[in-house]
C-alpha cells in the first residue's frame, strides 16, 4: 500500500492537493495543473517512492509531528514544481516508535516491501545508529536529518547521509568564538552527564579557548536528576557565562531553579534551543530567560530581514511569525531542526537529478551523485542558508543562529559563516565499496 | 539482513550509540509544565482528603449511606433489545477496520485502525461503559453473529458443544488480559496497523470460535476479559437496567454494592486491571527506567526493554494484589475474624469492586492527554480510510490541533483533572468499601475497625497515583 495522504495537518488551503493527488494516482487529470506539466513528458510518470521513517510514537512523537509537516510541505512544493526529473514523489510513512531495533525493521520494510527509491528522514540518534546498518546492507541511500556527529564521525557506512543539518560538532565549534568576543570570557559548562552532554564538553572548548575564552568550570549533571539547586555551588565564582545543554522534562525545573539560584544578578546565559525546542519560550517559570542568549538551528521567530526563501518555506510549513502552527498558536515547532527535513528532500531531488536517476537500479549512481555535490546556495530550497556539503563526510555545514531572548522572542543577534563550523576529519566514506 | 543477524547487528550498535557523540532531543514537554506546579501540595491535599473521609464515616452511622446506596430513580422504559442487530453491525465496523489495517496507510497517525482501537475504543469506551454502563454487552462483535450462525445450525436452543468449569471462574479471562496488556505496554509495535489488524483479528476469531463451543455466556464471563472487564467497569455506572426492564439512575458506585462477590479469579482480575495501568504509568519514570539502568534522556526504544518491563508488569500485579489481600486480611482480623482463607476471600471479592472507581479514574487520568491528541487524528483519520484522498465526514483535512495539550496552562488544566479524577475516586473507594464492610460485618464498628488498612492502602494509592502523574518521565 502506498501512500498518498498529504498531510492531516497542513493548512486548510493545502487540501486541495489531495485531489490532485488523487487523481495523479487514477492516472487522470495529468496536466490539467500547471505543475504536472512535466510529468506528462517524463519516460514514466511512476512516482519517486521516498521512504519516511518517521518518528510518529514514542520518545520522538513531539518532533515526529513537525517532521511530518515539513516533509509533505516539502513534498507537495516539489510535486507542484514538476517533481523529480519529470515524475512526482510520495512520500511512504512508516512509524519507527523511535526504536532503534524496529528502525532497522523500517529500512528493511522499505527496501522489500515498499520498494522505495531512497530512506529518509531520521531524527533521533540512536535510530539512525540503529538502522543505518540495514541501509548499508540493501544498499539502500539513507538520508538521515539529526544533527548528530555519527554521520561525519565515519562509524556509519557509504549509504548514510546527512545533507540537510549540520552536526552537533559543528554547532558548538561554531558558536564558541562569539561568545567569548560577546558574551564572557570565562565560561562554565554545565551539562547532563552523557552522551549528548559529552559531545558538548569535548567540541565547544577548542574555538572558545582560540578566540581567547577559557573553560573556568564543568557542571555534569547525573541525567536521572530533577532538581538542580545543589549543583549551583559547582558554578565557579569568577564565571561569566553560564553555556546551559540541559534537556527533557526537567528543564523548566532548571531555569527555574537557576533563577532562582541567582535572583537578578549572575552570570549571563548561552543555552541550546534543543532544551526548550516546541516549548513556548513565554511560559511562566521561564522569565529568567529574559536576556539569555540560545544556539538556533534556524530561527524560531520570523526576523526582520528574513529573506523572502525563509518565508515561503514557513508558509508552505505552516507556522506564522512566533513558529507556532498557524492553526493552532499553542503548537510551538521543532524549527530549529525541522529546516533539515526540507532542505534534505530537495538534496535528495539535487542529486537524482545529477545522476539522472531511473529506478532503484540507479542507487549506486544516486550515491555517487550525492557525494559529488558541494554548495547550497540559500534560496526556495535552502531557506536556513547557504550550506557546504563534504561527500568525503557525507555531512553538510552551515551556518548557526545566535538569538537573544528580548521582549518575548528570540530575535537573531549574530549568523555565523559556514567556516565556523568546520573542522578537520580524515574520514572518507567514498573510498569504502559500493 | 536476514531478521535475526539485523537484530543483533542493532543490539550492538545500541550499545555503540550509547558511547558515541549524539544528538539528544528528550522534549522537555508537558510533565516539565506539571513539575513546575506544587504537585507536592495536591498529594498532601489528597492523602488528607482521603483520610477524612474515611475518619467521617467512622463517626457517621453507615445506615443512611446504605440507604442512599440503594435508592434508585426510574427513567424510562427501555425499546426493544436490539443487541443482535449492534453487535452484527459492530462486527461489519470491526472487520472494515481491519480492512484499513491492513490495506490503508502505514502510519499509526492516519490508519483508523490503531486509533479507533486503542484511543476511540479502549480508552473512550471504558469511560463511556463507567458512566452509562455496559454498552460493551451491545457492541460485542461475537453476540450477534454467533447467534446467526447457531440458528442456521438449529443449534440455537441447543446446550454449549463444551462446559467451561465453574471452579476455575474467570482464571482464563485473567490470562487473556495479561497477553492483551502486555501488547498494549511492552510489545514494541501495538500501534503498527498491519500487526494490529492481524492480532484482532485474530482474536475476534477466538472469540468466536470460544462463544460457539462454550456459548456467549459462559465464554464471555470468564475467558474473554473485555467483557469481563467492561462488566466490572459498568458497575460503577450512574445508569441500570432494573427487573422491570426500565433504565434507572443510581449514584455512582451503587450498583457495584449491589454486585455478587467476585471470588477469587474476578477480584484478581480487577486487580489487574488496575495494576496494568499504575505500571504503564510507573515504567516512564525517571525512578523506574533509573531502576532498570537505562539513561532516562535517552530511552532506547521499548525492544531493548522486554523483559524488565515484562517483569516490572507481573511486579506490579503481585504488589498489589498481595497489599489488597493483605490489608483484607488484617483488616477481617481487627474486626475479630477468624481470618480463615475462605472468610478473607469472600470479604475481598466484596471489597473489591471499591477497586473499580479507582481503575476508572488511573484509566481517565493516566489517558487523558492521549485521548485529546490522538482523538483528533481518529477523526481525521475515519474520514479518509485508506489514504486515497477521501472525505466521508468531511474532516479528513482536520487539523490536529496539538496545543490543546501543550504548554502551562493546558499542564494546569490537566493536572487538575487528573489530581481531582484520582482524588474523588478514592473518596468513593473509601465510600464503598464502608458501605460493603457494614454489610458483611452488620456492625457499625466492627465496619469501620476492618477498614483502617484498606484507608491507609487507598491513602498511599491516591500518593502513588499522583505521584506517578506528576514526576519526571522518560517518553
Amino acid at each position: 500500500m502506498t501512500e498518498k495522504r498529504t498531510s492531516l495537518i497542513l493548512p486548510k488551503t493545502t487540501i486541495t492537493r489531495r485531489g490532485a493527488l488523487k487523481g495523479l494516482a487514477a492516472g487522470a487529470a495529468i496536466g490539467l495543473a500547471p505543475g504536472y506539466v512535466r510529468y506528462a513528458q517524463a519516460q514514466s510518470s511512476a512516482p519517486i517512492k521516498i521512504g519516511f521513517q518517521a518518528h510518529r510514537t514514542g520518545i520522538g512523537a513531539a518532533y515526529g509531528r513537525w517532521y511530518e509537516r515539513t516533509t509533505m510541505a516539502a513534498a507537495k512544493a516539489i510535486n507542484d514544481a514538476g517533481g523529480i526529473n519529470g515524475r512526482p514523489i510520495e512520500i511512504i510513512t512508516e512509524d519507527d516508535g523511535t526504536d532503534p531495533a524496529r528502525g532497522a525493521e523500517v529500512v528493511e520494510k522499505f527496501a522489500r516491501q515498499h520498494n522505495v527509491d531512497v530512506a529518509y528522514g531520521t531524527l533521533f540518534s540512536h535510530v539512525v545508529v540503529g538502522s543505518a546498518p540495514a541501509a548499508g546492507e540493501l544498499k539502500l541511500p539513507y538520508y538521515v536529518v539529526s544533527e548528530g556527529y555519527h554521520v561525519a564521525s565515519g562509524s556509519l557506512n557509504r549509504y548514510v547521509f546527512q545533507p540537510g543539518i549540520t552536526d552537533v560538532r559543528s554547532q558548538v565549534r561554531a558558536v564558541g568564538p562569539w561568545i567569548a568576543n560577546n558574551v564572557g570570557k570565562k565560561i562554565t559548562l554545565v551539562f547532563p552527564d552523557y552522551a549528548f552532554g559529552h559531545d558538548h564538553r569535548d567540541y565547544f572548548p577548542e574555538k572558545f579557548k582560540e578566540a581567547g575564552g577559557e573553560v573556568v568550570g564543568m557542571v555534569p549533571i547525573p541525567p536521572t536528576e530533577s532538581s538542580f539547586t545543589r549543583y549551583f555551588p559547582q558554578i565557579p565564582a569568577s564565571t561569566e557565562v553560564i553555556y546551559h545543554v540541559m534537556v527533557g522534562p526537567a528543564v523548566l525545573t532548571f531555569v527555574k531553579e537557576l533563577g532562582e539560584f541567582y535572583g537578578t544578578g549572575g552570570p549571563k546565559l548561552f543555552g541550546f534551543i534543543d532544551s526548550l525546542e516546541a516549548v513556548d519560550i513565554n511560559s511562566p517559570g521561564l522569565e529568567f530567560l529574559d536576556g539569555t542568549y540560545f544556539w538556533e538551528g534556524s530561527p524560531r521567530y520570523l526576523q526582520a530581514d528574513a529573506s523572502d526563501a525563509q518565508k515561503a518555506y514557513r508558509a508552505a510549513v505552516g507556522i506564522d511569525d512566533n513558529g507556532a502552527s498557524v492553526n493552532d498558536a499553542k503548537d510551538v515547532s521543532t524549527a530549529a531542526h525541522m529546516y533539515g527535513c526540507w532542505e534534505t528532500l530537495y538534496v535528495i531531488k539535487q542529486a537524482m537529478e545529477a545522476a539522472g536517476y531511473q529506478g532503484p537500479q540507479d542507487r549506486a549512481k544516486l550515491v555517487e551523485a550525492t557525494e559529488a555535490l558541494t554548495d547550497f546556495a540559500e534560496g526556495p530550497e535552502h531557506p536556513q542558508g547557504a550550506k557546504r556539503f563534504n561527500g568525503k563526510t557525507h555531512q553538510v555545514y552551515g551556518s548557526q543562529y545566535i538569538s537573544q531572548v528580548s521582549g518575548g522572542k528570540l530575535n537573531v543577534v549574530h549568523k555565523t559563516a559556514i567556516e565556523d563550523g568546520l573542522y578537520d576529519t580524515d574520514v572518507d566514506y567514498t573510498t569504502k565499496p559500493l | 539482513m536476514t531478521k535475526s543477524a539485523s537484530r543483533t547487528a542493532v543490539g550492538i550498535l545500541c550499545a555503540i550509540a550509547a558511547l558515541a557523540p549524539a544528538a539528544a532531543l528528550a522534549h522537555a514537554a508537558d510533565r516539565g509544565f506539571v513539575m513546575l506546579l506544587p504537585t507536592g501540595h495536591y498529594m498532601v491535599g489528597g492523602a488528607l482528603a482521603v483520610l477524612a473521609s474515611f475518619t467521617a464515616l467512622a463517626l457517621i452511622p453507615p445506615e443512611p449511606l446504605d440507604r442512599l446506596a440503594r435508592w434508585s430513580a426510574r427513567l424510562l422504559r427501555l425499546p426493544v433489545d436490539g443487541r443482535v442487530l449492534t453487535s452484527t453491525l459492530s462486527l461489519v465496523v470491526l472487520m472494515l477496520l481491519i480492512w484499513c489495517g491492513l490495506k490503508g496507510s502505514r502510519d499509526p497517525l492516519s490508519n483508523p485502525l490503531p486509533l479507533v482501537i486503542w484511543t476511540v475504543w479502549w480508552v473512550g469506551l471504558t469511560l463511556l461503559v463507567g458512566l452509562f454502563g455496559n454498552l460493551w454487552r451491545w457492541l460485542d462483535p461475537w453476540y450477534g453473529p454467533a447467534r446467526a450462525v447457531l440458528a442456521f445450525a438449529g443449534r440455537r436452543h441447543a446446550p454449549p458443544l463444551a462446559v467451561l468449569p465453574r471452579r476455575i471462574g474467570a482464571a482464563p479471562a485473567i490470562l487473556v488480559f495479561l497477553a492483551f496488556a502486555w501488547f498494549e505496554l511492552i510489545h514494541p509495535a501495538p500501534d503498527d496497523p498491519e500487526l494490529l489488524a492481524v492480532v484482532v483479528a485474530a482474536y475476534w476469531l477466538f472469540g468466536f470460535v470460544g462463544v460457539l463451543v462454550f456459548g456467549h455466556e459462559a465464554f464471555t464471563r470468564q475467558v474473554e476479559c473485555f467483557s469481563v472487564f467492561f462488566a466490572m467497569i459498568s458497575k460503577l455506572a450512574m445508569l441500570r437496567r432494573g427487573d422491570d426492564g426500565a433504565l434507572h439512575f443510581n449514584l455512582p458506585g451503587a450498583k457495584a454494592l449491589d454486585a455478587a462477590s467476585l471470588g477469587l479469579s474476578g477480584t484478581l482480575f480487577l486487580l489487574l486491571a488496575l495494576s496494568t495501568v499504575s505500571f504503564d504509568g510507573l515504567m516512564r519514570t525517571f525512578l523506574w527506567l533509573g531502576a532498570i539502568g537505562v539513561n532516562p534522556l535517552e530511552f532506547p526504544g521499548r525492544t531493548v526493554l522486554i523483559w524488565p518491563n515484562t517483569l516490572g508488569m507481573m511486579l506490579a500485579f503481585a504488589t498489589l494484589a498481595g497489599a489488597f489481600l493483605g490489608c483484607v486480611w488484617i483488616g477481617q482480623r481487627l474486626a475479630g475474624r477468624r481470618g480463615t482463607l475462605l472468610e478473607t476471600g469472600a470479604a475481598a471479592g466484596a471489597l473489591v469492586w471499591s477497586i473499580a472507581p479507582i481503575a476508572l479514574a488511573y484509566h481517565f487520568s493516566h489517558y487523558l492527554v492521549s485521548f485529546v491528541l490522538y482523538g483528533q487524528y481518529a477523526l481525521a483519520a475515519i474520514s479518509d480510510p485508506l489514504s486515497n484522498g477521501a472525505n466521508l465526514f468531511g474532516t479528513a483535512g482536520y487539523h490536529v490541533l496539538a496545543g490543546a495539550t501543550t504548554g502551562a496552562e493546558s499542564a494546569w488544566v490537566v493536572w487538575n483533572l487528573q489530581a481531582g479524577a484520582i482524588i474523588a475516586a478514592h473518596v468513593l473507594a473509601v465510600l464503598m468499601a464502608h458501605v460493603v464492610a457494614f454489610r458483611l460485618h452488620g456492625d457499625a464498628r466492627r465496619a469501620t475497625v476492618s477498614q483502617i488498612p484498606l484507608a491507609l492502602l487507598m491513602i498511599g494509592y491516591t500518593v502513588l497515583g499522583l505521584w506517578l502523574l506528576s514526576s519526571p518521565t522518560g517518553f
